[in-house]
């Protein structure tokens, strides 16, 4: 009689045949393979008695930056698009008002009627200021030097804080 | 947080919830470890891999299937995290046998492998990557032979040689 092979000893234990009484009714006539079953199992006993060891100290979280906010709400797009509304706010009322008069009239004019829209509307903007801050005295200044620097100002940040987000 | 299923947290880590990824970590982090550990035998390596395995898995939670278990499907990333680690390595029979003899010239080392415990993690990281992985998926993640040539993409008569093969080796160094 033929003893069990390694291959069917092995498998017996890690229960993947389905005829388990071939092998059992040899095993029960077979010292040798007994023997070699129980080593086996032994092993098996072995690997199974090994302990859980503790972790020294727990792991870090490195996953948290991966998992906050999305990547489109970070401060500088908040900011970008905070300045990007303050310029269509600024230049909502001209464009509302100039619609009507974009007709065949030529871009000078167009131009022109942007730019008295303007200077009214500071003019308008340093008499608010007036009362409050006397000393200031900004209808002295020309209406567009006061334009400029606004959008200068504009300018800046908005290029300031696209770099701030190209660096990164 | 405590309260929750992994089921809840799971739900909640996929929203990007960091306590939720936090309370998922602290659950499974010990068994991760303990995987990373018994193919590495060596603690600062294990840990690197088990904060691997956490990395890959929170990238790939939208692919997990609610319906299963979690730990489980965690524990055999980590097989897999640690086998590809292995694989980009030098040939590990050296490393191992390298380090096996380092280790034994050491006085405390030699104090450790009195333990019966430490010679078995020394066997079984002593084994080539790809018997040790098969190793620890039957044995301690108990998958069926099936099961581990799907997870490892291997014919199953490969699973069965190199377990087999491996577990000659084993009880060659632990008679
Ligand atoms: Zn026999």
């Amino acid at each position: 009689m033929n003893h069990l092979t390694d291959e069917l000893l092995n498998e017996y234990l890690d229960n993947e045949i389905t005829d388990r009484a071939t092998v059992e009714n040899h095993l029960a006539s077979c010292a040798d393979c007994t023997a070699r079953l129980s080593a086996l199992e032994s092993l098996f006993a072995e690997l199974e008695s090994l302990p859980e060891v503790a972790l020294s100290c727990p792991l870090a979280s490195p996953l948290i930056r991966t998992y906050t906010l999305p990547r489109w709400l970070t401060l500088t797009a908040v900011l970008q698009s905070a300045i990007a509304l303050a310029g269509v706010i600024i230049a909502a009322p001209f464009v509302i008002n100039l619609l009507p008069a974009i007709e065949p009239s030529s871009l000078l004019t167009f131009i022109s009627e942007i730019q008295s829209q303007w200077t009214a509307a500071l003019d308008m903007l340093s008499q608010m200021h007036m009362p409050v801050m006397p000393e200031i005295h900004i209808a002295e200044f020309s209406s567009l030097m006061i334009a400029l620097a606004g959008v200068s100002i504009l300018w800046l940040l908005g290029n300031g804080v696209l770099l701030k987000n190209q660096l990164k | 947080m405590n309260a929750l299923t992994d089921r809840d947290l799971i739900l909640r880590a996929r929203g990007g919830n960091a306590e939720a990824i936090g309370e998922l970590t602290t659950r499974y982090q010990t068994s991760v470890f303990n995987v990373c550990y018994r193919m590495t035998h060596e603690r600062r390596e294990a840990e690197d891999l088990a904060q691997e395995t956490f990395l890959r898995v929170y990238s790939r939670l939208d692919l997990f299937d609610l319906e299963r278990d979690f730990g489980p499907w965690v524990r055999r990333v980590a097989a897999n995290i640690c086998l590809n680690y292995f694989e980009t390595q030098k040939p590990t029979v050296e490393i191992d046998d390298e380090r096996l003899a380092d280790e034994n010239n050491q006085p405390e080392a030699a104090y450790e492998t009195r333990e019966r415990s430490e010679l078995i993690r020394k066997a079984i990281a002593a084994l080539p990557a790809n018997y040790r992985v098969v190793v620890e998926l039957r044995h301690f993640q108990e998958l069926s032979y099936d099961e581990i040539a799907v997870e490892l993409n291997i014919p199953v008569s490969d699973v069965k040689s190199h377990l087999f093969r491996a577990r000659k080796i084993l009880a060659e160094k632990l008679k």
